[in-house]
């Protein structure tokens, strides 16, 4: 995998999960990205749950990114591979509690 | 073993209220003290493997970083001394071009995370900018604002837009700020079309500065 595929699947990766959690447009406001801080904002400005299964698959998901865009774990292209599907399962689950 | 330094505006000194404090932590592996959102952590070997591509980040490093701590009191990073000659430009310049393109297509298609695309063609701009100052003008500049920094070759576009890309990024990175409003997201996706002409014009530069035009 190139490092320009890297780059720009991990941002799909962040817009596929932020699409899934922003579809419901019941909240007074969206999540913005899956930095902690955007979504310790999210849980306080909609007064969510922070404890909720919903809030805690985001900030895993939000874990995982990051430990894709951490170059200091040595880069694995097999431990990638398997934080990747694990960012699609989280990604699957997100779309299971929003239902 | 531990280096760790500051980076980026800190020790350019333009410091705004909105500036980002750029920490490195520079590790012999996993290392759990630091906070990946808080420090770029990289491996000595990485590190050494960024500085023989000639990659922008090392030309960042080695050109703007100050020396906060070293476990064993040498200066890692000084004793990498320049980088290689970066010659990937047209390589990231199209990366992040795609980036943007990416972003368009998504906030076209009715994407409900419009502060995240708009925030993804800032850093899209900002990067792709900083890479041509780096090969092209020689004349590198690593600031948020790389984009507005290059002379006749700057990024020309609305500056109420321009302050929206950047207000969408901070939301992203640091959570903060007010929410955008629907004129202003309207204002700033009709500056985008000047936005891709512009990546396009520069990626047509670089195409002929290669082929020594």
């Amino acid at each position: 995998m190139s490092a320009k595929q890297e780059f720009n699947n991990r941002i799909s990766a962040q817009r596929a999960i932020l699409g899934v959690v922003n579809k419901k447009k019941s909240v007074a406001e969206e999540l913005f990205s899956l930095s902690s801080k955007a979504i310790d904002r999210w849980v306080s400005e909609n007064r969510l749950d922070p404890h909720s299964q919903l809030v805690n698959l985001v900030r895993e998901a939000s874990g995982k990114l990051f430990f894709l865009a951490n170059k200091s774990q040595e880069e694995i292209s097999e431990e990638y591979r398997l934080v990747s599907s694990e960012v699609a399962a989280i990604c699957d689950a997100i779309a299971e509690q929003m239902r | 073993m531990t280096h760790i330094y500051a980076f980026g505006s800190l020790c350019r000194g333009d410091v705004t209220r909105t500036s980002d404090v750029d920490l490195l932590a520079i590790v012999d592996g996993y290392d759990e003290r630091f906070e990946p959102e808080m420090f770029s952590i990289y491996s000595y070997s990485r590190l050494r493997e960024i500085w023989a591509e000639g990659n922008p980040f090392a030309w960042h490093l080695s050109l703007e970083s100050k020396l906060l701590h070293a476990s064993d009191e040498t200066d890692f990073i000084n004793a990498l001394g320049r980088p290689n000659a970066y010659d990937k430009c047209r390589q990231d310049c199209e990366k992040f071009a795609d980036l943007i393109c990416q972003a368009e297509e998504s906030l076209a298609g009715g994407n409900a995370s419009i502060v995240f695309d708009l925030s993804a063609i800032f850093l899209g701009i900002r990067n792709f900018a900083t890479c041509f100052s780096l090969a092209i003008l020689q004349r590198p500049d690593f600031s948020r604002h790389s984009a507005l920094k290059l002379g006749p070759k700057q990024l020309e576009i609305a500056p109420d837009a321009y302050a929206t890309l950047e207000a969408a990024r901070i939301l992203c990175t640091r959570g903060t700020g007010e929410c955008l409003t629907t004129e202003r997201v309207d204002l700033t996706k009709g500056e985008i079309p000047r936005i891709r002409a512009w990546t396009k014009r520069l990626l047509e530069e670089i195409d002929e500065r290669e082929a020594g035009i």
